[in-house]
């Protein structure tokens, strides 16, 4: 088994603004090995953009504030980095994929130079002049993963260890990364790619943007590509293409990827091992076929059900009473709790349960839930 | 056919113009326009759902406006209960304005920050009634629970509510004046899905409640199986596809409402070994050229496609069913899954 690319653990973030107290994440603990892809729902608030910001460390703070654990990448606990080295593991390290495409490109600068910032980036770290992130132990991005694919194009030939130092010191004037990017533009399907270079981010459409901030993250061929809800701001079809997109690139590279989205339809198509979330805490995980199939906590039973499925005529839709709790004025006790139907006094006051394994199994891989009752979810209609 | 329908929309049009700069002026350029919506023609009944789905850039909202009267139309009419409505204006458009009302997309944007939620959904009562504050009050705390809101909350403001909250109000604007046609456009996509499951039931009950018609408009596919009775579907401007929901969602004949069919992520784990198969982008509504809007992404295009509008005509076998494709009969037996490709192939 190889070693996890990112471990979390035990990750608690509060935000502190004139109001109180907001538990945005609590406790929340996972692990990303190579080429696995680890899906994160959840519902708006629920902690999981949150999440995903702070392992690259890219939370404001404040407000935001990382009470407690660790996130260790590549064997380099990130909480405790300073944080004048934290862009060394941003790009190369770990590269992010936001959900609106339009405000994460920089709209003074065309799509060439925004591409060839990234690829520069890249070369210059890997051929020593600009310092990259070291982490403890003496393995720099080695990018051990399992020897990719031979279809990969550029982006698999530089992944192999060695291969990149001679031909990275070249090309320190713009023009020489056209090759490059033009390479990266193709690798994201975009047709016609040399016209599309000279453009701005305005004059492309939404899925057209996805794709050159896809080809961004990719060019600097991270070990971890976190994509915080890359197809939720696109339009049905064009969503399909994405992720399709996606999903032959993930298998193409090898990259370790954290995919967070609320669409649950999305996350089927797309994960390996999914993780569902609820007011800030990690409620279930598990590969992703059993949490769907035979869901073990009452929230993610819950939230399948409320999915739209049916007519009218067929009766009205399941739906999860109550309200998401404030997190600014949290009860011990499960989060659930109020919402829950299995819900016990035992629920309320006991501390949150912990993730418990379900059944036997290789341990990252097993279906873990924070309920106490996993059994009794699985009876429930 | 005895009682006209509802709402009548006859072959409506709306067209944006585009600017033209100095320059192309003095050149004689002649002016652009974006075909927003062109040559709409279908009916609600009355008490009945008609889903509209399309995606960003179809015209569907733009259609939405035109109903509500908030655009006015560059050609067509629009009916109303048997009356033309598409000149109304002044006082006689007030009055009408009390039969159709709107639920719009943004739960934020469409609430007046400065309001209390008596006044906001009040507000259309005091315009068509002209009643005074305690008797519009009285009938907002009446509406309130019908809404899903606790009679209470008529004092607090809109930003002290959540999005479902927020959409809930909006919902009791609008019902405020007991309308014949509300236009729903898009009143779950900001939502999350179990508040959209209460949204969603919500809608249903007060229809069968109220007997008013909607006019759903959504890209959301699953909502519009929930809620419509009948199904239009929009690309670019026209009508694609119309019938009934069944005959629409399940057996699909143009291959764009195929292409939508199967773009839409199921909770299906085995989804994941698939690849969607239409390419493309949408493409511009800019002066479009004759033929077939989504020729270009159609994957059973022929020649004719490119040069011929294809006209909405009733489907052989089925009156309700209007089908804007020349190969409709070939393409009827094609399932939507078959869009899909299993990985690996291309």
């Amino acid at each position: 088994m190889t070693d996890p690319v990112l471990t979390v653990e035990g990750l608690t973030v509060n935000y502190s603004v004139g109001a109180g107290t907001f538990h945005a994440l609590q406790d929340v603990s996972l692990e990303i090995r190579p080429g696995e892809v680890v899906g994160i729902v959840g519902e708006t608030g629920c902690g999981k953009s949150t999440l995903g910001h702070a392992i690259p460390r890219l939370l404001p703070e404040p407000p935001a504030r990382i009470e407690s654990g660790r996130i260790v990448f590549r064997g380099t606990d990130l909480v405790t980095v300073p944080r004048w080295k934290l862009p060394m593991v941003r790009g190369t390290g770990i590269a992010m994929i936001f959900q609106e495409p339009l405000n994460s490109l920089n709209p003074a600068f065309r799509v060439y130079d925004q591409l060839a910032e990234a690829v520069r980036i890249r070369r210059l770290r890997e051929s020593g002049r600009l310092p990259m992130f070291r982490p403890d132990r003496d393995d720099p991005f080695d990018y051990s993963r399992p020897p990719p694919p031979p279809k990969g194009g550029t982006l698999a030939n530089a992944i192999v260890p060695g291969g990149v130092t001679a031909e990275a010191v070249q090309g320190r004037r713009l023009g020489s990364y056209r090759d490059d990017v033009l390479e990266y533009l193709r690798l994201v399907r975009i047709n016609d790619p040399e016209t599309v270079l000279g453009l701005y981010p305005h004059e492309l459409s939404g899925g057209m943007r996805q794709r050159v901030m896809i080809a961004m993250a990719l060019s600097e061929k991270p070990s971890l590509l976190i994509a915080d809800e890359p197809t939720s701001a696109l339009d049905v079809t064009i969503q399909a293409q994405v992720l399709t997109l996606l999903k032959e690139l993930i298998d193409e590279i090898h990259t370790a990827v954290l995919f967070i989205s609320h669409d649950l339809g999305v996350i089927a198509e797309t994960v390996d091992l999914l993780g569902v979330m609820y007011a800030g805490r990690l409620v279930e995980i598990g590969p992703a076929a059993e949490v769907f199939e035979s869901p073990r906590h009452p929230y993610t039973k819950a939230l399948l059900r409320a999915t739209p499925n049916r007519s009218k005529a067929e009766g009205a839709l399941d739906t999860i009473p109550g309200a998401v709790p404030n997190l600014s004025r949290l009860r011990p006790g499960c989060r659930f709790q109020p919402r829950c139907v299995l819900a016990r006094p035992v629920c309320a006051n006991d501390p949150h349960p912990p993730l418990v394994p379900i059944g036997f199994g290789p341990a990252p891989a097993v279906h873990r839930t924070a309920c106490l009752f996993p059994e009794e979810v699985a009876q429930l209609p | 056919m005895n009682a006209p329908p509802l709402l009548e929309l006859d072959r409506v049009q709306k067209f944006f113009p585009i600017s033209r700069s100095v320059s192309e002026y003095f050149a004689g350029r002649p002016g652009r326009n974006i075909h927003a919506v062109d040559g709409v023609s279908l009916t609600v009944g009355s008490g009945e759902t008609l889903g509209l789905i399309g995606e960003s850039g179809s015209g569907k909202t733009t259609l939405g406006w035109l109903v509500c009267r908030l655009h006015s139309v560059t050609g067509g009419r629009i009916r109303f209960g048997g009356e033309d409505v598409t000149e109304l204006a002044g006082p006689a458009l007030r009055a009408w304005r009390r039969n159709v009302q709107v639920v719009f997309q943004d739960p934020v944007g469409s609430l007046d920050p400065r309001l209390r939620v008596w006044q906001i959904a009040g507000e259309p009562l005091r315009a068509q009634g002209g009643l005074g504050k305690s008797e519009v009050r009285r009938r907002v705390r009446d509406l309130l629970p019908s809404v899903g809101l606790p009679p209470d909350c008529l004092d607090q403001y809109a930003y002290e509510f959540s999005g479902g909250g927020r959409q809930r109000i909006s919902l009791a604007r609008a019902l405020s004046v007991s309308p014949r046609l509300v236009v729903l456009d898009e009143p779950t996509s900001a939502l999350d899905v179990a508040v959209q499951a209460q949204i969603l039931n919500r809608l249903v009950e007060l229809q069968r409640a109220r007997r008013m018609a909607y006019l759903l408009i959504t890209h959301n596919v699953a909502a519009v199986r929930y809620v419509a009775d009948r199904v239009a579907v929009m690309y670019l401007g026209q009508l694609v596809e119309l019938g009934s929901m069944r005959a629409v969602l399940d057996r699909p004949v143009h291959p764009y409402t195929k292409a939508l069919i199967a773009a839409v992520p199921a909770l299906d784990v085995r989804r994941r070994r698939t690849r969607y198969r239409i390419g493309g982008d949408v493409p511009t509504l800019i002066d479009p050229k004759p033929g077939c809007r989504f020729a270009a992404r159609c994957p059973f295009v022929i020649d004719r496609c490119r040069v011929e509008d294809p006209p909405l005509t009733a489907y052989p076998g089925d009156p309700e069913r209007l089908v804007a494709c020349h190969r409709a009969e070939e393409v009827r037996d094609i399932a939507p899954s078959e869009l899909l490709a299993p990985a690996g192939a291309s």
